[in-house]
């Protein structure tokens, strides 16, 4: 800290001053829009645009709101919500399948294509979704898996970021006196695995299901490539399908459809409503498990 | 790394022991691998070089059509404005903000903290429709400061910011916030005796942030830099739910993501759009293995 000692200290106030400004700044950019789409489904079409844009609606009119919602189309919505957790639980159950077990023996044990793997790991990571999306509509299509909640499942269970974080973890956080010991102990290989390494994986196992539902739950692309029937699409596509019928947000054409601003509200709503909760409830998870890994190279 | 290894066992029967359970371990990770990962890519890689309608080998002809695509010079533009702006707010936001938190008492950081991190759960067409009222003044937050620049409806916000700034906007406030809570958890991670060494040194606040802290989350700021790129260059959502303002907002080739699927999917050319997909490939690899090995923050073993 030689270097440093020369250079003359900033003034600790003012230094201070900017800190709370950037973050009070940071602060309003941050929760406005939250906080205005909370305030705004409490509101009718003509009181969005007549009263302040953080007034209080009032709750009849987020009752009409989700009558007209849940009425149009026989609650076609709550079927698309229906699919969406059917799509979202699948490919985060099966993708932990495949990622802890393959973490911890890219982790534990060496072999021949075990950086091969790694790279490819890396690559598909980065690889972006146009190049593989349609070889993977025709390969699905040639399985008959398109349109299907099977192949939706099986294409959002591929996660490598998810083998990326379980490898660091592993690799990191498994004491190795403990593994030794058990296997000395008489455990076998799987035992090793099953009795001491998962027991000690409750954080990756919430870190990897937590950006395994994150990456589901908003899939747009892959599920818009695959999903052509309107009973199977999720959540996302059907919003997009929903607000682009109606042209609710548009200032065109008005339409026949009830499904106007405050409807498309509390569809996104609906649509962020699950991620807002895990987000919430899962912070601490994030903060303490994430890439300490990386950090140690 | 940990060597499992069974003690007073013949070494040729453990060896044959240890490669049937690791193929039975690696097995569904790497079916999934093979089957969206990897065939894919040759498939794609494959037909870039196919006349895709009678089925025989061609050479370069789909990339010497797509690069002759007037539309794909400016969808190249339009991308690396857009990723170039969204970085920079990424890596300058990120980090700044992160920095600012960790010099904070923990309760007040933490609230901050949880702030900026709840805008993450607004993804996908969500986050678009979102926006589509935030960037109205008739009805947006924002409203009185966009009608105290002179701006009165949508489309003027919008021709004023610039799709790219917009779209910048929109993935900076879904993505940012959970990167700073990661970048906050490496932080709390660095040992307190370097901080107060760093003190005891004479070192302010701002020269430990700067010159002791930031050094030492530098990979995980890259790890994110790539991350966010390999994601920017394949945007896909957000100029394709434009339209859902109006047919004047509508951008249906504003993206090289975009136009790889009219090709795919309304135009029926499979080849000419592998040939696209590859190319951003290409690019999406070559970049980020220059940005792996310019920080080497991923040291294998």
């Amino acid at each position: 800290m030689a270097a440093a000692q020369k250079t003359p200290p900033l003034n600790a106030r003012l230094g201070w001053f900017i800190v709370w400004l950037c973050l009070g700044l940071a602060f309003v950019f941050y929760a406005t829009p939250i906080l205005w789409l909370l305030l705004a489904a409490f509101r009718d079409e003509p009181t969005l645009f007549s009263s302040g844009p953080f007034s209080l609606g009032r709750f009849e009119m987020l009752a009409q709101t989700w009558h007209n919602l849940t009425t149009y189309n026989d609650f076609q919505i709550g079927r698309w919500a229906l699919n969406s957790a059917i799509y979202t639980i699948g490919g985060v159950s099966l993708s932990l399948v495949a990622v802890l077990p393959a973490g911890f023996i890219l982790a534990t044990y060496d072999f021949a294509l075990r950086k091969t793997i790694l790279v490819l790991t890396l690559v598909a990571m980065i690889t972006p979704n146009t190049v593989v999306a349609l070889p993977i509509f025709l390969q699905m299509q040639a399985f008959g898996l398109n349109n299907s909640y099977l192949g939706m499942i099986i294409a959002t269970a591929f996660f490598p970021f998810g083998v990326y974080l379980a490898y660091i973890y592993y690799a990191t956080s498994l004491p190795n006196g403990l593994i030794d010991a058990a296997r000395i102990d008489g455990a076998s290989r799987f035992e090793v695995f099953s009795k001491v390494a998962l027991p000690l994986s409750k954080p990756l196992i919430a870190l990897v299901a937590f950006f395994s539902f994150l990456a589901n739950w908003s899939n747009y692309f892959l599920a818009f490539v695959l999903l052509t029937k309107d009973e199977l699409y999720s959540l996302p596509i059907g919003l997009a399908v929903l607000v682009s019928s109606s042209g609710a947000l548009g200032n065109d054409v008005a339409s026949d459809i009830p499904i106007n601003k405050p409807e498309a509200i509390v569809a996104a709503i609906l649509v962020i409503a699950p991620v807002l909760l895990l987000f919430l409830a899962s912070q601490k998870y994030v903060r303490a498990g994430t890439l300490s890994g990386a950090e140690k190279g | 790394m940990t060597q499992i290894s069974a003690p007073n066992s013949d070494p040729k029967k453990r060896r044959r022991q240890d490669r049937w359970f690791i193929i039975a371990m690696m097995a569904p990770y790497l079916a999934l691998l093979g089957f969206f990962g990897i065939a894919p890519v040759v498939y794609a890689i494959g037909l870039s070089f196919m006349d895709t309608i009678d089925w025989v080998f061609w050479g370069f002809t789909n990339y010497e059509f797509v690069l002759n695509d007037f539309r794909l010079i400016e969808a190249i533009q339009n991308v690396f404005t857009y990723v170039a702006i969204w970085l920079t707010m990424m890596v300058v936001g990120i980090a700044g903000l992160s920095l600012m938190l960790d010099a904070l008492p923990d309760r007040t950081a933490s609230v901050l903290r949880t702030s900026f991190f709840l805008p993450g759960a607004i993804t996908s067409s969500a986050i678009v429709i979102l926006w589509l009222f935030l960037l109205d003044p008739a009805v947006s937050p924002y409203g009185a400061l966009f009608e105290a620049l002179g701006w009165e409806n949508r489309r003027q916000v919008v021709s004023h910011f610039g799709y790219p700034v917009v779209f910048a906007l929109m993935a900076y406030l879904a993505y940012s916030g959970g990167w700073i809570v990661v970048i906050g958890g490496a932080l709390k991670g660095i040992s307190k005796e370097v901080v107060e060494a760093a003190h005891v040194d004479g070192a302010n606040q701002f020269q430990i942030a700067t010159r002791v802290k930031l050094p030492m989350v530098w990979r995980s700021l890259a790890l994110m830099a790539i991350l966010s790129f390999a994601n920017g260059i394949q945007m896909f959502v957000e100029p394709q739910l434009m339209s859902l303002a109006g047919s004047t907002y509508s951008r249906p080739d504003w993206s090289v993501n975009q136009l790889a699927f009219q090709y795919a999917f309304n135009l029926g050319d499979f080849g000419a759009s592998a040939a696209m997909s590859t190319m951003l490939l290409g690019v999406a690899i070559f970049i980020s293995l220059c940005v792996v090995f310019g920080t080497r923050f991923y040291k294998m073993d």
